[in-house]
């Protein structure tokens, strides 16, 4: 019994060796259990419509502190006095959501899904435009995987440029496409909820602000930015907003941090001083539905890279970004682009194509519909509007008064400092900041640390930050 | 309790010693034949009884025996020796050291016992006794300065933190492949890793061989080439720690009860300012976020009479004393049949930093059955539970760097129970002890095996281990009251519910099997020749779930439960397989026992790479030649041994490195699903890689024991690395699997033995313990040569950040920051001089038209040191005196050093000693562009100078030197007195005679004392976790402490 017991242990550990060792499968994990091969595309459309409007954020974030939105409380900060910042955060979140809009045009293509496509490409231009109107140039040929290298070389910037239109243009091609096998979610598109109508109004509206930010240029075409604004917004329900978040919108997030003390959000000097009569000696309402008055009941901003002045950061003595506007509560949308944005880039196409009718009729229209998107009194509305500073009159009007104007409009848009670019920053009263790095306004930011260090080869050779991109010169 | 426990233990020996009452007490003296010295733990037998005795301390025993019984006695190194009892009472034996003392036997790979002379490999033990003579809980702490060859870094001081081992350099280029070595328990791979789950990553969680209670073991064997860990496989490809627990002798039972009491405080703390206080500009503001750029103290008290007379020192304050205690209970025994060992613990630990505590529970089973001559069976069980209240060192370091000294740390509640604090700062201490991290892990260690030897020519063996555990944490912090005047605690929620409290579920659950057959086969050719070979098939097979549940803004602010919780943050769960086989054979032959050759073959198949690179083979070889018994030496020299290797060994990669896929997009709230690219961009293509090792060494003995040397060289080669290093995002992942490069390690390890005195009342041991390993990046994988590949980074203001860069050609683990520009003239500049990462300490600092030193530009980035030592000792010394024995062991890293964060932050807000001289006037010493010495004065201030009227700006410190990581990257080497301790044994004669068989009382202080040039917390700190191999970053850590542990130690 004994020796049976032996054998039979004997039999059983050999036999089990021998038998795994035949046992191919058992060896066989490559599949990551906690990934998926091919997830469908309206789950990717989820993911990259989310991204596309948290990335417009990202870039804000930074960039409104360098046209003025945004100042500050701590002096002699790294972006307000235009040191040389590290925005890797941004610059991957960026890249890792063009990657999803590659994935997603490519399953679109293999699966009948053209309107897929034609969104993916619309959103890809978006990043495109970021990228390029932040950094200069940056990869696309290359990048995703397009190519298999760890190490993708840079589009220049005026490839980058030409990319993104062209696009725009193929993406409008896909989205003219009636019928497609596998339609847009209306849930999970977070942009447009599945309506292909409204994207191609995004589509243009997205071309006409590209078309418009060659203005330095001599291949600059008003007529092009017309034709694109014809088919573009009609009304402030065509905006492309997303308001879907695990939380909140974030700026309201900015806006409840700094209520607790992990400040941020502040108002630049130069954008209360712009609102409350301060420049231009007509008070604006829409500052009350930006921000609130202090508690001495007026309103401040703090300058540019000086900080906090006056009493404690806890008095609340400055003005911030505010959880009651309408831009910035927990529930607002983030907007990629917007109908009043659209009529300013009508104005001011119409403005350079000498049709002032044109550009008036669209100025004042854009003024309108920002401050009905504020939910400013319509008494307000029409005092302000009425009044002889604003409603100068076709033949009065001017590029200041547009740029004025839109200035109001872009605020919290990465755009604005494309704009203030292009308009060489000739607000009125626009100041250096307090302790500037640079002697010159800034005009690009510095390709980010991970960047240098991860694809050094490629990168191109660092720049002084006043040094203008492609667009911003002739 | 205890004394419940004692007195049920007394009973229980009252009954058993009345068993023997039949025999009488012989009782004795064992000591060493030439120097007289005591012999302790020397195993005393009553041939063919059960009756079974071990010499204390002092050499005494005392035992149950019968007149013309035959006592044997045992002891490593001395030849074993049987006295028969007569009439007399009293034994006293005088043992004669063995001549072939080398004919120990030793535990190498997979439990095979060989004779330690035919290994021709190194393999350093360390004996039960060296392993707990400073009392470390972690087993890892306690090998530190024991062993050569084997980097043990205390990561800091918090109770349970984790302990990081290295063999022989780091093996590996990325941070998060397992640098460690395997650890194997009685046969089963037991896993050493330690989990960052739950953001663990900074709080110091436990390496997971704090499970296992140091007292249980017997030896630690540590093989550290590539022939000692070849058939292990590719899991030893970092050595291999075999531990044997200990086990029952037959005879009669033998009860241990340990208890220890000890008391810790901070050892080493950065020096701090005590001149100005709060404000910025000089400008004095009791609310101001700038903790020490205001005034003097004396001019804010004018402004100000609640201001304190002296400011605080906040850094020291933060940290309070600690305590533990500990209670072991040993049990074992057995007869000729059946043996077992058994023990319980309980460990206690609160920290220095308010509330962090450990606590661990540990028992074992050890079993061995001897069923006929031919078969016998063992098992063996370890279930331990252990945790504690972990806290983020980082957080709290940094939070410190903003508390400013004017206000008191420890004055952190209001009344109504809420946090106080001032302006906008959080009081670290607050947010200490109202955001926790508690970990619960409940793990079991097992295993069975069986050996059964039908012929004298044939063993077969089998083991089968269990290791699993399961990794409970639960995170959570205070909520908001909405009492009046209560502060938002930043810290304690989640955005966009700031402060508003979170609670966080992890669970971690971890099973690993592990079987091993080997079939052994012996067979004597001839007089001269004897060969052994050994077949065998080893199987782990791992897997691990994890599962993570994170909720905040909680609706009543201390129900610490996920359904009081407004706002679900994530939810996920994640599974992990691996499983890996190796078929390996080993074969030896041995000449006339003086020459052995050893031969082994493994080849491994892994479920971490595709085929056909799933399955690999490699071999070694090793020779071991003992010319003391070939030839006639010196009468000196006792024993010569020469020595050496070579071995292949292949290495996988982590599981799922060659997966694609996509996982699901995380920042989507609830009801909407979205799915994105991973993170890590897998490589089907990947290969193994492998490493060549080649050793040789040899080993000297010296006048019987007087003095042993033990010298060894290694060089080995490891190509093709497997890694996941990041990768611009561009390609659409974060990081990327790749087979990287190449990376050298070369070094040597000595081991000197000494035991210059040893006679009847005195003896001395001492042993030191030197290597010095060497390590280069031979290549990098083309495409990303001209990258840098970024390991680990750690930043500091104005873009002086340190970063850890892997480069072809230089040494693995250099640190580059940003550095003062030196001066080059134009010449030296066309010719390209400057154009150099190493910064030229002969040359004068370039000093800009501003009088002040030139900062680099960022992307110049110069190196500023490396994180890998030049050599490392150990040196261990044991005293005996009559009863008394003392230990005394120092450890020294020299060479390396380590980014002092912390540093950059106190330059940074004004808090280090030397930024006291903010408000002098000074000439930085260097050259203008133009060649010339400067001569400007400058003041160091803030805003305009009272002199010239100058505006300064934010002055020195945060303008410039702030940015300057040259001076924060420090000298980091270290020698410690790592420990000491006395103890003292009651004599024989006072405990003989009652059931107490000895009685010990000890002292023991750790970290006794420090001697380094680095500024910080401990030099040995690291802000990585035991888990990671990166070191050389010790800035915001938890503080080491200097402990001193009381011991009673009673064995009945």
């Amino acid at each position: 019994m004994k020796k049976n017991i032996k054998n039979w242990i004997f039999l059983v550990l050999a036999g089990s060796a021998l038998s795994l060792q035949g046992c191919k499968d058992y060896f066989d994990l490559n599949e990551n259990p906690s990934l998926i091969a091919k997830p469908s595309v309206n789950s990717i459309l989820a993911t990259v419509t989310h991204k596309t409007a948290k990335n417009s954020y990202n870039v804000a974030s930074f960039s409104t502190y360098y046209s003025q939105y945004f100042a500050s409380p701590s002096s002699s900060s790294t972006t307000d006095t235009y040191q040389v910042s590290n925005t890797s955060g941004t610059w991957n979140a960026i890249y890792f959501a063009m990657a999803d809009i590659h994935d997603m045009i490519e399953f679109a293509k293999e699966s009948d899904a053209p309107h897929h496509v034609g969104v993916g490409k619309i959103l890809m231009a978006f990043h495109l435009a970021l990228v390029t109107d932040t950094w200069g140039s940056g990869p696309y040929k290359e990048a995703f995987g397009k190519v298999n290298t760890l190490t993708p070389k840079y589009d220049s910037e005026e490839d980058l440029y030409k990319t993104s239109l062209q696009l725009i243009d193929e993406g409008i091609l896909e989205l003219e496409k009636p019928t497609a096998y596998i339609a847009m979610s209306s849930t999970l598109d977070m942009i447009h909820k599945g309506n292909r109508q409204a994207w191609l109004k995004t589509a243009y509206a997205i071309k006409a602000r590209l078309l418009n930010k060659i203005s330095k240029k001599s291949t600059y075409s008003a007529t092009a930015v017309l034709a694109a604004i014809d088919k573009s917004y009609t009304s402030n329900a065509d905006d492309a907003t997303m308001g879907i978040f695990s939380g909140r919108n974030d700026w309201a997030g900015v806006a409840t941090s700094n209520l607790n003390n992990v400040l941020g959000g502040w108002l630049s000097s130069n954008f209360i001083d712009h609102l409350n009569g301060t420049k231009y000696g007509l008070f604006d309402p829409r500052i009350e539905k930006i921000t609130e008055k202090t508690v001495h009941g007026v309103y401040v901003g703090t300058r540019n890279g000086q900080g906090n002045v006056g009493a404690a950061n806890t008095i609340h003595d400055e003005c911030y970004i505010s959880l009651k506007s309408p831009l910035t509560k927990d529930a607002s949308p983030l907007f990629l682009i917007t109908y009043p944005e659209v009529k300013f880039i009508e104005a001011e196409a119409a403005f350079r194509s000498g049709n002032p009718e044109r550009a008036y009729n669209a100025y004042l229209a854009g003024i309108k519909a920002n401050m009905v998107r504020l939910e400013v009194e319509q008494a307000a509305q029409d005092s302000y509007i009425n009044d002889a500073r604003v409603s100068v009159g076709k033949e009065n009007l001017t590029l200041d008064l547009i740029f004025k104007e839109k200035f109001v409009v872009t605020y919290l848009s990465p755009e604005a400092w494309n704009d203030a670019r292009r308009f060489d920053y000739k607000y009125k009263n626009f100041q250096m900041p307090v302790g500037a790095a640079l002697g010159n306004f800034i005009r690009r930011v510095s390709i980010p640390q991970d960047e240098l260090s991860r694809n050094s080869a490629n990168v191109p050779t660092t720049v002084s930050l006043d040094v203008p991109l492609w667009w911003d010169k002739p | 309790m205890k004394r419940t426990l004692l007195l049920v233990l007394l009973g229980l020996f009252w009954v058993s010693s009345s068993i023997f009452a039949q025999q009488r007490t012989i009782t004795g003296k064992v000591t060493d034949d030439s120097s007289g010295a005591p012999i302790s733990n020397v195993s005393i037998s009553v041939k063919g009884s059960q009756s079974q005795a071990q010499t204390r301390s002092d050499g005494s025993f005392s035992i149950q025996a019968s007149t013309g019984d035959v006592i044997l006695l045992r002891y490593v190194g001395y030849e074993p020796k049987e006295v028969v009892v007569d009439a007399s009472n009293i034994l006293n034996v005088q043992l004669q050291v063995s001549t072939a003392d080398i004919k120990e036997v030793v535990v190498t790979a997979l439990g095979i016992k060989r004779e330690s002379k035919s290994l021709g490999y190194t393999a350093q033990s360390v004996s039960s006794e060296t392993l707990t003579a400073n009392k470390q809980t972690n087993m890892v702490n306690a090998l530190q300065g024991k062993v050569a060859g084997v980097t043990i870094t205390s990561t800091g001081g918090a109770p349970g933190q984790g302990a990081r081992i290295q063999v022989r350099g780091i093996n590996s280029f990325s941070s998060d492949r397992d640098n460690s070595p395997l650890f194997v328990i009685d046969g089963v791979l037991m896993d050493n890793s330690t989990s960052t789950q739950g953001g663990g990553a900074s709080r110091g969680m436990s390496n997971r061989s704090v499970d296992l209670n140091p007292d249980d073991i017997e030896t630690i064997n540590i093989l550290r080439s590539g022939a000692a860990t070849a058939l292990y496989g590719l899991r030893g490809s970092n050595g291999v720690v075999v531990i044997t627990t200990k086990s029952g002798k037959s005879g009669r039972i033998n009860i241990d009860l340990q208890s220890t009491y000890g008391i810790e405080n901070v050892n080493k703390l950065p020096e701090v300012q005590t001149t100005y206080t709060q404000g910025w500009l000089g400008v004095y503001d009791p609310t101001d976020f700038w903790p020490s750029f205001g005034p003097t103290v004396a001019e804010a008290k004018a402004l100000d009479s609640t201001h304190p007379d002296k400011l605080f020192n906040h850094i020291k304050d933060a940290y309070g004393s600690g305590s533990q205690s500990r209670n072991t209970l040993n049990i074992n025994g057995g007869n000729e049949k059946v043996t077992f060992h058994s023990s319980i613990s309980q460990y206690n630990h609160n920290g220095i930093l308010k509330p962090t505590d450990f606590k661990n529970y540990q028992a074992r089973l050890n079993g061995t059955y001897k069923v006929s001559e031919k078969f016998s069976a063992g098992t063996s069980i370890s279930v331990n539970n252990s945790g504690g209240n972990r806290y983020n060192a980082v957080r709290y370091v940094e939070q410190l760097m903003y508390w400013s000294p004017r206000h008191d740390v420890n004055d952190f509640r209001e009344e109504n129970g809420t946090m106080k604090a001032y302006g906008t700062t959080s009081n670290p201490r607050y947010v200490a002890e109202t955001n926790k991290l508690e970990d619960n892990v409940l793990r079991m260690i097992g295993n069975a095996n069986f050996s059964y030897k039908p012929v004298e020519w044939f063993n077969l063996s089998y083991r089968l281990g269990l290791d699993t555990y399961r990794d409970n944490r639960e995170a959570y912090a205070a909520g908001f009251r909405g009492l009046e005047g209560e502060r938002l605690v930043s810290d304690n929620g989640v955005s966009p519910a700031t402060g508003r409290g979170f609670v966080r579920s992890y669970d971690q659950n971890f099973v690993s099997i592990n079987s091993t057959l080997l079939a052994t086969f012996s067979h004597k050719i001839s007089d001269n020749f004897s060969t052994t070979l050994v077949l065998g098939q080893d199987l782990y097979d791992r897997t691990i779930k994890g599962s993570a549940v994170e909720a905040s803004d909680l609706a009543i602010w201390n129900w610490y439960f996920l359904n009081n919780a407004n706002v679900i943050n994530y939810i996920g769960t994640s599974k992990e397989k691996y499983r890996l086989m190796g078929l390996f054979g080993d074969f030896t032959l041995n000449y006339k026992d003086y020459l052995y050759l050893n031969v082994t073959g493994r080849n491994d198949i892994t479920s971490s790479l595709l085929a056909p690179n799933n399955s690999f083979f490699y071999p070694s070889a090793s020779l071991s030649y003992i010319l003391s018994d070939h030839l006639d030496l010196p009468s000196i020299i006792s024993n010569a041994k020469l020595r050496m290797s070579y071995a292949k060994i292949g290495k996988d990669a982590a599981p799922y490195s060659t997966s694609l896929g996509f996982g699901t997009y995380g920042s989507l709230p609830t009801g909407y699903i979205g799915f994105t690219r991973p993170n890590l961009k897998g490589n089907p293509n990947l290969r193994p890689e492998f490493t060549d090792t080649y050793e040789a060494g040899f080993s000297l003995g010296f006048m019987q024991g007087k003095l042993d040397l033990d010298f060894n060289y290694y060089y080995a080669i490891s190509k093709d690395q497997i890694n996941s290093i990041p990768v611009t995002t561009t390609t659409g992942f974060g990081l990327a699997s790749v087979n990287l490069g190449s990376l050298r390690n070369k070094g040597v390890e000595v081991t000197l033995t000494a035991r210059p005195v040893r006679n009847q009342n005195f003896s001395w041991e001492s042993s030191l313990n030197f290597s010095a390993n060497r390590n280069k990046v031979i290549s990098i994988n083309p495409e990303l040569a001209s990258s840098e590949i970024n390991v680990y980074s750690e930043s500091g203001y104005l873009d002086s950040r340190v970063t850890m860069f892997v480069k072809p050609g230089k040494e693995f683990g250099i640190l580059y920051g940003r550095a003062m520009k030196r001066y080059y003239s134009p010449d030296e500049i066309a010719a390209g001089l400057d154009k150099t990462d190493k910064i030229d300490q002969n040359r004068p600092i370039l000093i800009g038209a501003n009088g002040f030193p030139v900062l680099d530009a960022v992307a110049n980035q110069k190196i500023m040191g490396k994180i890998t030592p030049d050599w490392i000792a150990g040196f261990n010394n044991t005293f005996r005196y009559k009863n008394l024995s003392a230990n005394i062991l120092f450890d020294a890293r020299v060479g390396q050093s380590s980014y002092n964060q912390t540093g950059n932050f106190m330059s940074a807000f004004g808090i280090s000693k030397y930024t006291e001289d903010r408000n002098d006037y000074k000439v930085f010493e260097g050259k203008l562009a133009d060649g010339s010495n400067n001569t400007k004065e400058v003041w160091l201030g803030q805003g305009k100078d009272p002199k010239h009227g100058v505006n300064y700006g934010d002055g020195y410190y945060r303008l410039n030197h702030r940015g300057i990581s040259e001076y924060f990257v420090e000298d980091a080497s270290f020698l410690k007195l790592r420990s000491a301790s006395i103890n003292y044994s009651l004599p024989g004669h006072l405990v003989s005679g009652s059931f107490i068989q000895g009685l010990t009382l000890g002292v023991t202080g750790n970290n006794l004392a420090v001697w380094t040039k680095f500024s910080g917390f401990d030099p040995e700190n690291t802000t990585t976790n035991a888990g990671s191999s990166i070191e050389g970053f010790g800035g915001m850590t938890y503080p080491q402490v200097r402990s001193f542990l009381f011991t009673l130690n009673v064995k009945f």
